[in-house]
């Protein structure tokens, strides 16, 4: 335990270190303009993220965003989950399901967007997208731990006479859990992308309009801010999927 | 504890080879296929029987096919050549109807389950109402009891190994069936694994092939031992056990079973020099 614990804070300490290398790094670069006029200072970016009279600004673009990334999660969710069992249970599907999944996914988001725009409108598009992305890793994910029984349980299950919907319950999906849940934390960063390029297409508010208004007005450090924020929610909706998948591939590994 | 709580049935009393055959092959054969123009012999006609309360061994060096046995037996392969009937019908029927017990060299636990839901699978599987009472005996019976609630993951290679036949034995099968359940565990652990499984076996009587490598675990727990030999698997010998019930560990230090486990390593001998891998 105790060694464990030791490793645990030197890997803390470490990755202090590297994020604090990067900030004051990022701020030198800043502060003498070696990257040019499109790399602020840290600080200057940090004071427009304090900056009293933008909070309500920042407040509605995080609260749209989220709200189109969490919506898009679960849809993308359901529907990847969905088609994966779809074509699990009713194998003569499968070849189906595995080649729209594929051409689905093949299609560049930055084609469908207009296409998803005039279906749902552009308060909607984000979700769309971020569904889309999700739908796409859930699906493999889902579909590739569905088969991932230990053959030995397999074999155990058909000698106990297990139908095919206990095989499902008790075998498959339990096997699968652990697959779905790094499927899900891999599912964060492209659903975010897939939100924040929906927004770019003119969505009413997001972080994604955030930048593009900023851009287009030359508001560097806002620019940056709203990348900042971006991150932000990533990074909290990457640390609970991790901490799902952590306890999922501990209790069904 | 009471043997009564666990078979509330008289034990059968054992009949060998002479009873109603619960296991029965007719020369039976089985094909792998390699690729297209390739095939390998595993088993090739094999006919035994397994009568009705009877302790049947078949041993045999690695790759004589005595797996490929069991496996037919348990409705996991089918046979090439030949018939082969369980308790009078198919495995698969036998299967179906939740009569059979099985425990293999994986303990095959479910990591996402509890000792005790470990051991209650079988109920699930055969849609019947849980037992909690009988599910408790058979954890104690095996020398479990305090680890009900403990996952697979958290006990030793024996342990699991002790769930996994506790887990077999849950539905009184009709048949039960042991794909080298001890072949991953140490000498001791192994040697004290038989005389458990002995103890048990013989307070419950139940129609039992094992499959095993090990003379000495062959000559300790069955009442009739087939020695198979292999590249095709086929059967070379068989020996009748004539030690009583229930079986002291004593036994395995008596000069009878010397002799018999000399005369059975003997059989073996021949193909292992020229078969074994």
């Amino acid at each position: 335990m105790n060694s464990g614990d030791g490793s645990m804070a030197k890997n803390l300490l470490t990755g202090a270190v590297g994020v604090i290398l990067f900030l004051v790094l990022w701020q030198v670069i800043g502060a003498y303009r070696l990257a040019g006029m499109g790399w602020p200072t840290l600080t200057s970016v940090l004071d427009v993220l304090a900056t009293p009279s933008r909070f309500g600004t920042f407040q509605r673009a995080v609260t749209a965003t989220v709200r189109s990334v969490l919506l898009g999660y679960v849809a993308g969710f359901v529907m990847g989950f969905g088609f994966a069992l779809l074509g699990h249970l009713w194998p003569r599907l499968k070849v189906g399901t595995d080649q729209t999944t594929a051409v689905i996914h093949a299609i560049p988001a930055i084609a469908l967007a207009p296409l998803l725009i005039v279906f749902f409108g552009l308060a909607a598009t984000p979700i769309a997208i971020c569904a889309l992305n999700v739908f796409f890793l859930v699906y493999n994910a889902t579909s590739s731990g569905l088969l991932s029984v230990n053959n030995t349980h397999g074999d155990l299950f058909t000698a106990y006479g297990a139908n095919r919907y206990d095989r499902f319950r008790w075998l498959e999906l339990p096997a699968a859990l652990p697959s779905i849940a790094a499927g899900l934390k891999l599912a964060v960063p492209a659903a975010l992308i897939g939100t924040i390029l929906g927004e770019w297409f003119g969505a009413p508010q997001g972080v994604g309009l955030l930048m593009v208004a900023a851009m287009q007005n030359f508001q560097i450090p806002m620019l940056w801010s709203a990348v900042l924020l971006s991150v932000a929610i990533s990074l909290s909706m990457m640390a609970l999927t991790s901490l799902i998948e952590h306890y999922v591939s501990h209790r069904f590994g | 504890m009471s043997v009564a709580s666990i078979q509330p049935t008289a034990p059968e009393p054992i009949i060998g080879t002479a009873g109603i055959p619960a296991i029965n092959l007719d020369r039976v054969g089985k094909n792998f296929r390699l690729d297209a123009r390739r095939e390998v012999k595993a088993v090739s006609d094999v006919s035994m029987n397994v009568g009705k309360g009877a302790f049947v061994a078949i041993l045999g060096p690695s790759g004589c096919g005595k797996s490929t046995i069991l496996r037919m037996i348990a409705s996991l392969d089918e046979p090439t050549k030949g018939t082969l009937s369980v308790l009078g019908t198919t495995p698969a029927d036998c299967a179906a109807n939740h009569r059979m017990g099985i425990a293999f060299q994986d303990h095959a636990l479910l990591p996402w389950l509890t000792i005790f839901d470990n051991v209650a699978l079988p109920y699930r599987l055969a849609h019947l109402k849980a037992d909690p009472g009988r599910v408790a005996q058979l954890i104690d019976l095996v020398g479990l009891a305090g680890f009900e609630k403990a996952r697979p993951k958290q006990l030793s290679g024996g342990m699991r190994q002790r769930a996994a036949i506790a887990r077999a034995l849950l539905l009184n099968p009709d048949v039960l069936l042991l794909d080298e359940p001890f072949g991953a565990l140490d000498a001791v652990t192994r040697r004290q694994m038989n005389v458990e499984l002995q103890r048990i076996w013989s307070e419950q009587r139940t129609t039992t092939l094992l499959v095993t490598h090990s003379v000495d675990e062959a000559v300790f727990l069955a009442d009739r031992v087939i020695v198979m030999s292999g590249r095709p698997g086929h059967i070379i010998r068989e020996v009748a056990i004539p030690f009583e019930r229930p079986r002291h560990p004593d036994v395995m230090r008596t000069v009878e079973f010397h002799h018999l486990v000399n005369e059975l390593t003997e059989a073996l001998h021949p193909t292992e020099g020229t078969g074994a891998p």
